[in-house]
């Protein structure tokens, strides 16, 4: 095995070697540069593996004496893997910055090398002094990377951090000799032992060793020269700043922190949550690309800082979280300033530039998701594994604190992919490609999915997981480039057979679980069908929904709540892009993208305290939780009402479902707002039998009664088809939330045959009406009108669709408000009852106003000539109509096996089954004998009117008179703008948008809060050498007392 | 008489940070860096003075048995070569970051370099 020394050797000795070679051979000092490179990486990589396999740390001693006599170096596991990273690192950074570093000469290229060469010794090194040398080495030539690329800001960030690092450096070196003076040593092991914190002056040498270990890592507000060196560089060498130097530090402070006492990790735990929170704070109102990155690095750093201080918590799971999260920042920051270097523009609006090159695009998501914790990502484990243990070491306020941190990064993340994937340009910004410029962000996109699978084998509880579903949507990804037919056949074939694997076993065992999946697999069939409808490529969207429905899918297999919540995002993540795909989605994208984290989060800190309090991470230990009820139901409630739109967590969702393609409107309206109501009900059955959560239950009554009537008064109002349908969701899942909160048996009926009636006619609806809007060209219904002459298969798909909802017999939806109203009498809910029956009424307005806007009434001179709807949406629509016809006809198929389960948890007031009858505390109902009673009078009565009709005069539409007059316009007689004025005028106070302005309120503080703190940054950087004294001073200050 | 030597130092850092702190022309600026390192340097050696120490070279004055009373640390005293040394560099990147800032801008006013901020 070679010596790690050799590491050096070969840094040192070729960059001064380089300075002997011709000036004018560039190509040659720079291929030798990354040979060198390669080969101080090849060393590393050797022992890596070699002590992976079980060979012993070695320590390598220089001079022939042992420390503390001489310098030491060490090379573990530790040493081995961070040097492998740097060396990586190094290399690619190397050849993205090729033509950066040929044109700035020899020199650029040896101090490239030298800056690689001292990152690997700060990390092996164990002796102070040569650390404090090193880290000179380094900052030296990161001076002089930082004008590789010469510009006025690049000059100026120089200077300030040569005078910021410059007074850190002194401080340091005097911690370095007083400790010295204390013990005796310069070795850190040996330092350790002396232990010198016990001594007076010795905790002044360590404050000052630590302190300035700290402000290396760029802690808030003691950062202002970092952030302006990150976004004048050269993005090349920003990103080896922020990928390299700062791990290298990181593993500074954590060997050093050896010679601290206890009191250390509290400091560095204020430290790193303060910069976390104040850095991803100031992001908020930054829109410089490099300088946001800036921000989000400083972050994450103290995050991990932050990690390092909890220590005594995490114990021997430390190592896992820091090295996840430190890994993800690793491989994300590094490929995004290298996209920043492509993109070269550094306004994040200009990103959309990206879209020129779809790898790029997919590569610059594949970073965020990672910076944010998304599965299957290394830092989803490290994040989930933090938020564990925190929660059951009863740190409540850092968990609190972490969560709102990684929010606050998501808003700038977000908006900035949602520029990138949606901002409106005539021509797209230029891209600057060169081969050696991509290499490297894709190596490292690669990297980030290959670590994200090694870091999932680490954890036991997700042993179980089946990784085929991920690897199909990757397969999709890859042959994104063919027709979107031929990837809408594989689609429908692969979920097919994922159905028919897992759909029968759970029809034998799990009926609950059933509904819901056949409701995600067989609805995802379905909708998918609508697909053959487009032409073209319809790039990226079959990864999308399959990523959602993979996600939903393993939602309902998963049997831990961290399966549960790897589904849980990856169907937030998958549908996120399915919304974004609209034509005017930019802004309904962010604002659900957020209210899923927000509410994900909430999830997760629910898990965390259920994990504290039973020690598992078992769904079903949910039920014997003991302590903290209140507050771990009400977090889970909350996370899953994010998804079911309740009452105050709905803004995101009538945009979003709105602006949607017209067969993701029906992917996320009638299938994925069911995972929410699937959580509500897992939560119920789990944790519904306690006093605690019946209060919470009445309050969620309240809620989902409040969310009916507000939702069905807010569709009657709209004009947008497709806005109406989707405050009918609204309203229609705030029944189900109504339902969901009575916890008894009843109630918990009425919301799984709801979800059945939801999904089957909200799909008709949004297929039918997307079909429609697909024609016409318009969302907006009074532009529309009489299409029921060339559409009639849409009309009878509409009209079965509105019986359906409204619940007039003999279809599905009677047979909900039948049993709904058993449950409200049944449980004495009677005031909230009232509300839901009110709104009930309501919705037949908006269903009015659909069906005749759209279809009745005058048609239009400009749509004279519209086809009926795509056969392909007529398809999935008429098998919809066909199983509401059997829901209806045949109720207990679903209903019965659906009751005897739901007994287990509430066996109270169940309904006594009779062939097709059913019997209920308050009466009978025979879904089969009104399905024939009606059908009988609708034959008889058709059969009546069309005996009838035979002697009715044809009128054409010209042919008519209003208000005694012909008109010439007669469309114009076609009342259908505004049609309820009357009852906006009465009501339309109860949906003005009071909680969008709340929320906009909310959104207008923080920024403004943002623009407050960001002027600690005045540019100046004399203010900013002052911030690094004045943060030694106040750590003292905390020290002493 | 150990402390002159410790305390003179102390006060040259002091003095050097306060020109940090203070100076608005990048030069000085500089100069209260060199002040700051100086003064460490000044510590670093007051720190390994024994009393009575003399220089730590082993020839006929000095014998190896009682080496250890009779002279003062040397290892401090190499240590402060190297951060001379170090120093050096950092002063002389500094100034020729200030000269690029002047040509830029023709000023060396530390105040009129805000083009980054926030």
């Amino acid at each position: 095995m070679i010596s790690p020394i050799h590491i050096i050797t070969i840094g040192l000795g070729v960059a001064f070697a380089l300075g002997f070679v011709n000036k004018k051979a560039k190509n040659f000092s720079a291929t030798i540069m990354l040979v060198a490179i390669g080969l101080m990486g090849a060393i590393s990589v050797a022992w890596l593996t070699a002590l992976l396999q079980g060979a012993e740390t070695v320590q390598i001693f220089t001079a022939g004496f042992k420390p503390p006599y001489s310098i030491n170096l060490m090379m573990g596991i530790h040493e081995a893997f961070l040097t492998t990273l740097i060396n990586v690192a190094g290399l690619l950074g190397g050849l993205y910055l090729l033509q950066s570093l040929k044109n700035a000469g020899n020199h650029a290229i040896m101090v490239f090398l030298v800056f690689i060469m001292g990152l690997n010794v700060i990390i092996m090194t164990r002796d102070a002094f040569n650390l404090f040398v090193f880290m000179e080495v380094v900052s030296i030539a990161t001076a002089g990377l930082i004008i590789l690329t010469e510009t006025g800001k690049s000059i100026q960030a120089g200077f300030k951090y040569m005078l910021a690092t410059g007074i850190i450096a002194g401080i340091l070196l005097l911690g370095i000799i007083f400790a010295y003076y204390f013990s005796g040593t310069l070795n850190i092991d040996s330092l350790a032992e002396a232990n010198i914190t016990t001594l007076k002056g010795g905790s002044v040498a360590v404050l000052m060793i630590l302190v300035s270990i700290i402000l290396e890592l760029k802690p808030f507000p003691a950062n202002g020269w970092a952030l302006d060196v990150y976004e004048a560089s050269n993005p090349g060498i920003s990103a080896m700043l922020s990928a390299a130097s700062a791990t290298a530090l990181y593993f500074v402070l954590f060997k050093v922190l050896a010679i601290a006492n206890e009191n250390w990790y509290h400091i560095l735990t204020v430290a790193g949550m303060l910069t976390f929170i104040g850095s991803n704070l100031l992001g908020i109102k930054q829109n410089k690309a490099r300088r946001l990155l800036g921000y989000s690095s400083v972050g994450q750093m103290g995050l991990l800082m932050a990690i390092l201080g909890l220590k005594p918590i995490l114990g021997d799971k430390l190592e896992f979280i820091a090295a996840t999260i430190l890994v993800s920042h690793y491989l994300a920051k590094a490929g995004l300033f290298w996209l920043a270097g492509i993109v070269e523009n550094d306004n994040i609006k200009n990103w959309s530039a990206l879209r020129r090159k779809p790898i790029l695009l997919v590569l610059f998501g594949t970073f965020l998701f990672v910076l944010i914790g998304f599965p299957p990502f290394p830092s989803f484990y490290g994040k989930w594994e933090l938020i564990m243990q925190l929660s059951s070491n009863q740190h409540y306020y850092v968990l609190a604190l972490i969560l709102l941190g990684s929010f606050l990064e998501g808003i700038y993340l977000f908006r900035w992919l949602g520029y990138a994937i949606k901002m409106d340009f005539e021509t797209l910004p230029e891209l600057n490609i060169n081969w050696n410029k991509i290499i490297p962000p894709v190596l490292f996109g690669v990297l980030v999915y290959v670590a994200g699978y090694f870091t999932s084998a680490l954890v036991p509880e997700l042993s179980a997981l089946n990784y085929i579903p991920l690897l199909f949507i990757a397969g999709i990804y890859f042959i994104d480039s063919l027709p979107a037919y031929i990837k809408n056949t594989v689609a429908i074939i692969g979920m097919s057979i994922y159905g028919y694997q897992i759909l029968p076993p759970l029809y034998e065992n799990d009926m609950l679980r059933f509904i819901f999946a056949a409701i995600f697999i067989g609805g995802g069939i379905l909708t998918l069908t609508a697909g053959y409808a487009y032409k073209g490529k319809r790039s990226g969207f079959y990864p999308v929904a399959l990523l959602m429905y993979a996600g939903l899918a393993y939602i309902i297999q998963a049997t831990n709540t961290l399966e549960f919540f790897f589904g849980w995002e990856l169907m937030t993540a998958g549908s996120y892009f399915l919304i974004i795909r609209g034509k005017k989605s930019m802004p309904h994208g962010l604002s659900y993208m957020l209210f899923s984290i927000a509410g994900a989060y909430a999830i997760l800190a629910g898990f965390g305290l259920s994990f504290a309090g039973t020690g598992t991470y078992n769904l079903s230990s949910l039920a014997g939780i003991s302590s903290n009820i209140t507050i771990i139901f009400s977090l889970l409630a909350i996370g899953f009402m994010t998804k079911t739109a309740s009452l105050g967590l709905h803004i995101w969702l009538p945009g979003a479902h709105a602006e949607a393609e017209s067969d993701v409107s029906p992917m996320v309206s009638a299938i994925l707002l069911k995972a929410g109501v699937f959580g509500l009900l897992l939560l119920i059955i789990n944790m519904g039998h306690n006093t605690e959560t019946a209060q919470i239950g009445y309050i969620l009554g309240w809620l989902g009664a409040l969310t009916a009537l507000v939702g069905n008064l807010a569709a009657a109002f709209q004009e947008d088809a497709k806005r109406l349908l989707a405050y009918s969701s609204i309203a229609q899942l705030g029944y189900i939330l109504f339902a969901l909160a009575m916890m008894s048996h009843l109630g918990l009926l009425t919301a799984m045959y709801y979800s059945i009636n939801h999904f089957l006619y909200k799909a008709i609806l949004f297929l039918t009406i997307g079909a429609v809007v697909m024609r016409v060209g318009t969302h907006m219904m009074y532009k529309m009108g009489g299409l029921i002459k060339n559409m009639p298969l849409a009309f009878i798909a509409v009209l079965i669709g509105i019986i359906a909802l409204s619940g007039v017999p003999p279809l599905s939806g009677f047979g909900g408000k039948w049993l709904l109203y058993n449950a409200i009498l049944a449980k004495g809910w009677y005031l909230q009852g009232a509300m839901v029956l009110f709104s009930g009424i309501i919705a037949f307005l908006y269903l009015f106003k659909l069906i005749y806007s759209v279809f009745l009434g005058q048609m239009k001179d400009n749509l004279r000539h519209v086809k009926d709807i795509s056969i392909w949406f007529a398809i999935p629509v008429y098998i919809l109509i066909i199983g509401i016809m059997i829901i209806s006809a045949k109720p207990e198929w679903v209903l019965q096996p659906l009751g005897d389960m739901i007994s287990q948890w509430y066996p109270n007031a169940a309904l006594a089954w009779n062939g097709g009858l059913a019997t209920g505390p308050y009466g009978y109902w025979n879904g089969n004998g009104i399905m024939i009673t009606v059908g009988i009078m609708f034959v008889s009565l058709a059969t009546w009117l069309w005996m009838m009709s035979r002697k009715a005069v044809q009128v054409k539409q010209f042919n008519i008179v209003y208000s005694a007059e012909a008109p010439q316009r007669p469309e114009t007689t076609h009342i259908s703008y505004n049609i309820y004025a009357g009852y906006n005028k009465a009501l339309g106070w109860i949906v003005a948008p009071k909680i969008t302005a709340f929320w906009d309120t909310m959104t207008e503080w923080i920024h403004s809060l943002a623009q407050y703190v960001r002027q600690l940054y005045s540019g100046n950087g004399q203010l900013y050498a002052i911030y690094v004294l004045a943060y030694i001073v106040v750590v003292y200050f905390t020290m002493i007392f | 008489m150990e402390y002159i030597a410790l305390g003179t130092g102390m006060l040259v850092i002091l003095a050097g940070l306060w020109a940090i702190m203070t100076r608005k022309n990048l030069i000085r600026i500089i100069i209260g860096f060199s002040l700051f390192d100086t003064g460490i340097h000044l510590v670093l050696v007051a720190i390994s003075y024994v009393k009575g120490g003399t220089a730590p070279i082993l020839d006929s004055t000095v014998c190896i048995q009682d080496a250890a009373q009779r002279i003062v640390d040397p290892v401090p005293q190499a240590l402060v070569l190297t951060a001379i040394v170090i120093g050096l560099g950092v002063t002389a990147l500094m100034l020729a970051f200030a000269m690029k800032m002047h040509k830029e801008k023709g000023t060396l006013d530390i105040r009129s370099f805000k083009d980054l901020k926030w």
